[in-house]
């Protein structure tokens, strides 16, 4: 199996090539024999690309370290969950799983537009092969997981103990997933361009698999945060690494053209900016793997520095300079069909979220290659740490959150001033009564009190919105609350979807916020010492030590401090933090010892431990340990499962005959409000 | 091998390297632009003429030491003692003064974080002990929070602060996103002044179909109204 998957790689590279070739030709040509011959290409480079997957599984799991990438990533004592993910836990195998999902959305586009689409689709399909041809090619001849090493080592070097965490199950692929779902727009994108065809045919083919991208982006970073948090102790889930902040440019580019693809329907404006959003977005994904690949940029989790950053950094380039052509010739195809009227208007409150969020998306870029400009022009290096990203972003953000707020609220194309008396009030109102509350409760610091009135104020939007919808249902068809509420959903989900996911953005906000209030110490105790400390929300905690003990565990030596919890005098449990050296099937050390902290997770805030150092002799040690308590973190995670609630809402395919009545629904709101006024 | 450096004025600063600059890490792992720019070409080329004489990429493990709390390569070489004699004037500050300085002063090692972070999460660094250790000394001094930085950046350059310092070339650091922002707001007004005009008289509004019948229509409406009411 192993070999079928090696010569499969190579198999799958030529059926890329050939789907590049035919693809562009039969759309230039109209053979509609290419076209085919390149539908048929695809699927097969699909079918190979999983039985290349499936060779190196195999390695995996059957512990075959004649292969490097097998002795790099793995130990014959590595759980088998993790010789699984060690697929993606190194260079060429999270290639190789780049390729896989490539290879299969591609399938999966060339299916769902068998019958629609087809003047497109030519240069889709050779679009989406080129891609895997150059990802192939990398793989086949940049780092190729088959690589052998030419003698067999008794065991590997096993996993980084970092990536043995079930987080680097999950995120890795969903980030995967999100970036790798930006080539479909971007193809499509490639197809009307060359083709001039820049109606609202190819958004509608483009704007579900934008969906998903930001979907499974928003899991991937949700999940990337959460990893961190538990995995790498420093206390904080978001520390503006230029890896991190990699992943969030394309999230933001698309959260920008999910607004914007709104006006180019509604309205047939924004058409030039839609078409670079999608490039864009694209562009940013493969920036970030650059990032993580070349070494170019000091990064947490960047893969060791190899030739293949400079592939990514070449691909870059070419796609920079012919999608640059193409939208510079195709610039009169790209006209408005109408004009904004109001600055006072829906349209507008997007136009300017949209400037908003690629402010942001600049200012990140701008601050992760900061450093590299900086040297160039002064000659010396410079940090660009999370106090300039904070400085920078925390302003844009609130103001984002604002308009999150706003948006809503404003009617297409000219609001009146009564409109936005009538629709302004209430959530001003909420606003100004959070921020008065937490004032009076003695609340000073002014980032989190404006975040928290902006919450407020952003919440009571979108509680006014389903208050009026679900309130507009029972009127019309004597529906219960909460059935009017469902059907009120289901029936317009774009929507009401996107208000959910505003509701995760703000509980994002309100987390984040939360930060302001952390408290940390640094404590020495020995066993049976006591700490007590006063946390955020004015409780007292005691924290005594039970003492340091050393154990084996599965495939790591564990030196763990445990502490009793009392809270306000109650007992509360323990806690533990752990000091893991993972060690190989013979007993030898693989990595240096890694942190496993102790976390008591709360509504209103964790306890995070962490075991930072041990002093004394055996039986006698010290434990030195750092407490911090996180107010609001949890809720980090909530909003970003309450946006991809949200987001999988919209994307939920919604029958005809709804899809009719949504429209009409959203179509008359507007109106009706003019006809008030 | 020693190094003194002489400042111009202030007290005189000694700063120690147990290894040469060209062994430290960061010379190692980063790459010099026309490195980049050479490298980038011959990705082009490989990206056009995929070739099997590309080379392999390096594969992780090489024994490098890694970081526990950021997994990334580490290297003790880096710590340089930032000294200066005591002012005798007794601590200039409290403990919790002394940490939160601390968060601006980056660790050396090779990681992402900050002095104070590194020593309470990693065990396995000596750099931020070393540097806490340094700070701890200078507060004892009675250096004030900017005699204690400016000792810093002079022995280890700018790149020991958690960010660029506002001056010169680096506060177009901080302004330009702004000023980016700015332009595009400028650009926005301007796009809705321009074209204002051509749709003064106010024509409707490009309509979705509607599936509906009248009475569906008038009961909508009638709901509507009475729910803006």
């Amino acid at each position: 199996m192993i070999l079928i998957g090696e010569l499969s790689l190579w198999v799958a590279l030529l059926m890329a090539a050939w789907g590049t070739t035919v693809g562009f030709a039969g759309g230039f040509t109209k053979r509609a024999d290419l076209v085919a011959s390149a539908e048929r290409a695809l699927y097969a480079t699909f079918g190979f690309v999983v039985l290349a997957a499936i060779g190196l599984w195999t390695a995996l799991l059957t512990s075959d370290f004649s292969f490097e990438y097998v002795a790099s990533y793995t130990s014959a004592n590595l759980p088998s969950i993790y010789k699984f993910t060690a697929f993606w836990g190194g260079q060429s195998g999270s290639l190789l799983l780049w390729v896989l999902i490539l290879s299969l959305y591609s399938g999966i586009v060339v299916f769902a537009n068998r019958h629609k689409n087809r003047e497109l689709m030519p240069y889709v399909m050779g679009t989406l092969a080129a891609i895997e041809l150059f990802f192939l090619a990398t793989i086949a001849f940049g780092s190729n997981p088959y690589q052998r090493l030419g003698w067999v080592p008794p065991d590997g070097t096993g996993l980084n103990p970092q990536l043995q965490n079930p987080f680097m199950a999950a995120h890795p692929p969903n980030l995967y997933m999100g970036y790798i779902a930006t080539s479909v727009p971007f193809a499509f994108a490639v197809a009307a361009l060359i083709t001039r065809r820049l109606d609202k045919q190819w958004l509608a083919a483009v704007r579900r698999w934008s969906l998903l991208s930001w979907f499974f982006l928003t899991i991937g970073i949700t999940l990337g945060m959460w990893w961190a948090y538990v995995e790498l102790g420093w206390g904080g889930y978001w520390a503006w690494d230029p890896v991190e902040n990699a992943s969030f440019l394309p999230w933001l580019t698309g959260t920008a053209f999910l607004h914007s693809i709104m006006v180019q329907e509604k309205r047939g404006m924004l058409r030039k900016w839609n078409v670079t959003l999608v490039v864009s977005t694209f562009l940013l994904s493969i920036f970030g793997t650059f990032i993580t690949r070349s070494g170019v940029i000091s990064s947490v989790h960047a893969f060791a520095q190899s030739s293949v950053g400079y592939w990514f950094g070449g691909f870059l380039i070419l796609a920079i300079a012919l999608t640059a052509y193409l939208v510079g010739t195709r610039l009169k195809d790209l006209q408005a069909t109408a004009q904004l009227e109001s600055m006072v208007s829906r349209e507008a409150s997007f136009l300017f979220n949209n400037l908003l969020l690629v402010g942001i998306a600049f200012a990140i870029l701008w601050g992760t290659l900061f450093p590299i400009i900086s040297e160039a022009v002064k000659g010396t290096k410079i940090t660009v740490g999370p106090p300039f990203f904070n400085q920078v972003n925390v302003p844009l953000g609130l103001l984002l959150l604002a308009l999150t707020g706003i948006g809503p609220l404003i009617a297409w194309r000219r609001a009146s001033v009564a409109n936005i008396k009538r629709q302004f009030t209430g959530p001003i109102i909420g606003g100004i009564v959070v921020g008065a509350v937490l004032l009076g409760l003695g609340m000073r610091d002014p980032y989190a009190l404006i975040a928290y009135t902006l919450a407020g104020f952003v919440l009571t939007t979108i509680l006014q919105e389903f208050h009026k919808g679900v309130g507009a249902r029972r009127r019309m068809y004597g529906e219960n609350p909460f059935s009017a509420l469902f059907r009120l959903i289901a029936r317009n989900r774009r929507r009401y979807g996107g208000y959910i996911v505003h509701v995760g953005v703000v509980v994002l906000f309100v987390a984040f916020a939360g930060l302001a209030f952390k408290k940390t110490f640094d404590v020495t105790l020995k066993a049976g010492e006591s700490f007590e400390a006063t946390d955020p929300f004015g409780h007292q905690w005691r924290f005594t030590s039970q003492g340091v003990s050393s154990y084996q565990q599965l495939n790591r030596d564990v030196t763990a401090v445990l502490l009793e919890v009392h809270r306000d005098g109650k007992p509360a449990g323990f806690i533990k933090s752990e000091k893991r050296q993972h060690v190989d099937s013979r007993g030898f050390p693989t990595f240096n010892p890694s942190t496993e902290v102790g976390l008591k997770y709360g509504l209103r805030q964790d306890v995070y431990m962490v075991l930072a150092g041990v002093t004394g002799t055996p039986g006698n040690e010290t434990a030195e340990v750092r407490i911090d308590f996180n107010p609001l973190v949890v809720w980090v995670w909530y909003g970003g499962l309450i946006m991809a609630i949200g987001g999988l809402i919209v994307m939920w395919p919604q029958a005809e005959r709804r899809k009719v009545q949504a429209g009409y629904v959203a179509q008359l709101a507007p109106e009706h409000e003019k006809a008030i006024v | 091998m020693p190094v003194t450096h002489s400042p111009t004025h202030g007290p005189q600063l000694t700063a120690q390297s147990s290894q040469p600059d060209e062994f430290c890490l960061m010379t190692d792992s980063t790459i010099s632009r026309r490195q980049f720019l050479g490298a980038v070409a011959t990705g082009l080329a490989a990206a056009a003429i995929p070739s099997a004489l590309i080379a392999q990429g390096v594969q992780q493990g090489s024994g490098q030491q890694i970081s526990a709390a950021t997994n990334m390569a580490m290297d003790d070489g880096r710590y340089r003692p930032v000294r200066l004699p005591s002012k005798g004037s007794g601590p200039s500050m409290a403990a919790k003064q002394r940490d939160e300085l601390e968060r601006h002063i980056h660790c050396q090692c090779g990681c992402t974080l900050d002095v104070y972070t590194c020593r309470t999460t990693d065990f396995t660094c000596s750099v931020s002990p070393a540097m806490h250790h340094d700070v701890m000394a200078l507060v004892d001094g009675g250096y004030s929070a900017q005699e204690i930085i400016n000792a810093f950046v002079h022995v280890y350059g700018e790149k020991v602060l958690m960010a660029p310092p506002k001056r010169g070339f680096d506060l177009t650091g901080y302004l330009t996103p702004f000023a980016a922002l700015g332009g595009g707001v400028a650009l926005v007004v301007a796009l809705l002044r321009k074209w204002r005009p051509a749709t003064a008289d106010g024509a409707p509004v490009a309509e979705l179909p509607v599936d509906a019948t009248p009475d569906e229509l008038a009961r909508l409406d009638a709901a509507m109204r009475s729910d803006d009411s």
